[in-house]
């Protein structure tokens, strides 16, 4: 980690310990419930834009669903489909919902085809595009569309996978491969192979991002909870990762990945301009060194990071240049920033960003305000259902009198764990009571 | 009955971040800082013991009366409970002065017998965080009732 990365989160720790350190020092487990609230406030609104367990279940089953029908025996690309596998934030566990549609997950695909290197990037897209919409009347025709670099299969339900062709490049470093650009009303010399091994670069962020596991257990509890409640309804495949819920769990720098899309999604819906790409954030994750168990303090040291490159790029009058960790001729930065105002309007979004993260985490705000903050900076849904299902927990604890009073009298709900780990120490548990009070005159 | 000297001690070691501004032998002013949720808010507890030679002792000798000095409580006249202002007892010349309704004394919830250090304050605190998702949400929470005429709960 660099040195001002080391720092800003040493700050921004320093910041929290400071406001909270009259309880916090007696409870240091990971969103436990002594846990500043800004930070179960992040967590809860990330649980609420991630893909659920039971919509991770459904996604699977597409998912295997899409590529037995690309193999049926009258596809054009039977017996033509090398691997099948998950890529970006399926393959990191970082998906989130969809920015084209609020209540939809964008689920992305490889199909690694077994075609001509000399197959033309068009001619590539048109085959899966006509393999997966298959005849009239087949299960997805008319559900498909072929984009620029993949072809995409929606759903009703909101959901949709991002399948994109690749070819391998070379038997002697595994899926090392080419896709192809090839928008359909641009002449076909504007038509490319690029270079990606997007299966290395989900492997090294996976490797960099270490699971925590009483930060990961708490954090699945809460995932499930919320799943319960929400509840809604074959060639060499890799499987689509569990869900963290399920296996491995989730690293703290993954929720803050998570965040951190969702809040750029959120700017960028009414500016109709590319967007800064989610690969190149989550490479900016995955290289920054933080604490696995305190989501505000990953936000802030990855916000960072991203910020310090992007300014280094304006310092030296040059667009950021990103590429693959692991793959160095795939650059993340193709696509953005088209220009310097693109890459100017990003780092004021971060340094809006960083700010008001520093507000949520300070102990000088209302939960009123913090709400405001957490609606600014990831919608008004996700924000308020997590501070309602806050104030809901809190107002049930002290009406039936389970909950703890903090020495600074912050009032936690006495959970079983919340009993056992803190009753014994400076909490205390007071008897229950009535609210009482008379009516506004005129009522 | 406990003294105005027990509540002191008690409030000392439970709440040291309260100061007793003026006390007597039968009265004692306190003013602190507490949190609901995270916000510090500055209170100031008023307490007295009944004065047994009169009939109509004024309400902080009734119990320890609890007022939110800064930050100002803020009305809420469209929220979708309690408004303008959850569990007070109004008062009109400030309405953002006006003492909390910390319990219901037909339950006979509080009487001097109690500390305040092991009941008003941390009860103070629960309406506190209480109040902070009524500022957030509009919704009271923490449950409660009402007096159902002027003279219930004046004792």
């Amino acid at each position: 980690m660099r040195p001002e990365v080391n720092a800003a989160a040493a700050e921004l720790a320093g910041e929290i310990d400071r406001q909270t350190s009259m309880d916090n020092h007696l409870d240091p487990t990971p969103l436990g419930p002594n846990a500043p609230v800004g930070e179960l406030l992040l967590a809860e609104t990330a649980i609420r834009i991630e893909l659920p367990p039971s919509l991770h279940r459904l996604a699977v089953q597409r998912y295997e669903a899409v590529h037995k029908h690309i193999e049926r025996p009258d596809s054009p690309l039977c017996d033509k489909v090398r691997i099948f596998y998950p890529q970006g934030s399926m393959a990191i566990r970082a998906t989130i919902l969809s920015r084209k549609r609020a209540d939809g997950f964008d689920i992305d695909i490889i199909a690694e085809l077994i075609l001509s290197q000399s197959t033309t990037p068009a001619v590539v897209l048109d085959l899966l595009f006509e393999a997966i919409n298959g005849p009239p009347g087949s299960q997805y025709h008319g559900k498909v569309e072929r984009q620029t670099r993949c072809v995409t299969v929606y759903y009703a339900d909101g959901m949709h996978l991002d399948i994109t062709p690749t070819l391998l490049l070379t038997e002697l470093d595994p899926r090392l491969s080419h896709l192809f650009h090839a928008k359909k009303e641009e002449p076909v010399s504007t038509h490319v192979r690029l270079p990606m091994n997007s299966y290395a670069f989900c492997e090294w962020v996976n490797a960099m991002s270490p699971i925590d596991l009483i930060f990961s257990e708490a954090y699945r509890r809460r995932v499930l909870a919320l799943d319960a409640h929400n509840m809604r309804a074959d060639a060499d495949v890799k499987p689509v990762p569990a869900h963290a819920s399920t296996e491995g769990g989730k690293a703290a720098k993954i929720v803050a990945l998570q965040l951190l899309k969702r809040n750029r999604n959120l700017k960028y819906e009414r500016r109709k301009i590319r967007l800064p790409p989610s690969v190149m954030l989550a490479k900016f994750a995955a290289e920054t060194v933080t604490l696995g168990t305190n989501i505000s303090q990953a936000l802030d040291a990855i916000s960072l990071k991203i910020l310090e490159a992007l300014e280094a790029a304006e310092r030296s009058d040059a667009l950021v240049d990103v590429r693959n960790p692991r793959c160095d001729v795939e650059r993340f930065t193709d696509r953005w920033p088209d220009d310097r105002n693109a890459q100017r309007l990003y780092i004021g979004d971060l340094r809006l960003f960083r700010t008001q993260l520093a507000k949520l985490m300070s102990a000088g705000f209302s939960l009123a305000e913090k709400r405001d903050l957490l609606v600014e900076m990831f919608g008004v849904g996700p924000a308020q259902s997590a501070v309602d299902d806050y104030v809901t927990r809190i107002g049930h604890a002290v009406e039936t009198g389970k909950r703890l009073v903090a020495p600074s009298g912050r009032v936690i709900p006495a959970t079983v764990a919340a009993s056992g780990s803190l009753a014994s120490r400076a909490y205390s548990q007071p008897r229950g009571h009535t609210f009482f009070g008379s009516r506004w005159p005129g009522e | 009955m406990k003294s105005v000297r027990q509540q002191i001690e008690a409030m000392r070691r439970h709440w040291p971040n309260f100061e007793v501004a003026a006390f007597g032998n039968d009265h004692a002013l306190w003013f602190g800082a507490l949190a609901g949720v995270e916000l510090q808010y500055r209170i100031m507890i008023q307490f007295g013991l009944p004065d047994p030679r009169r009939m109509d002792n004024c309400q902080w000798r009734r119990f320890p009366l609890v007022r939110v000095l800064s930050p100002s409580l803020r009305p809420n006249w469209d929220a979708k409970d309690e408004a303008p202002l959850p569990h007070v007892y109004f008062e009109n010349t400030d309405i953002s002065l006006s003492p909390l309704c910390l319990f219901d004394p037909c339950k006979r919830e509080w009487s001097h017998a109690d500390l305040i250090a092991k009941t008003t304050v941390p009860w103070a605190a629960d309406w506190l965080a209480c109040y902070e998702g009524w500022r957030a949400t509009g919704r009271w929470t923490g449950g409660g009732r009402h007096a159902e005429t002027n003279s219930e709960g004046k004792e």
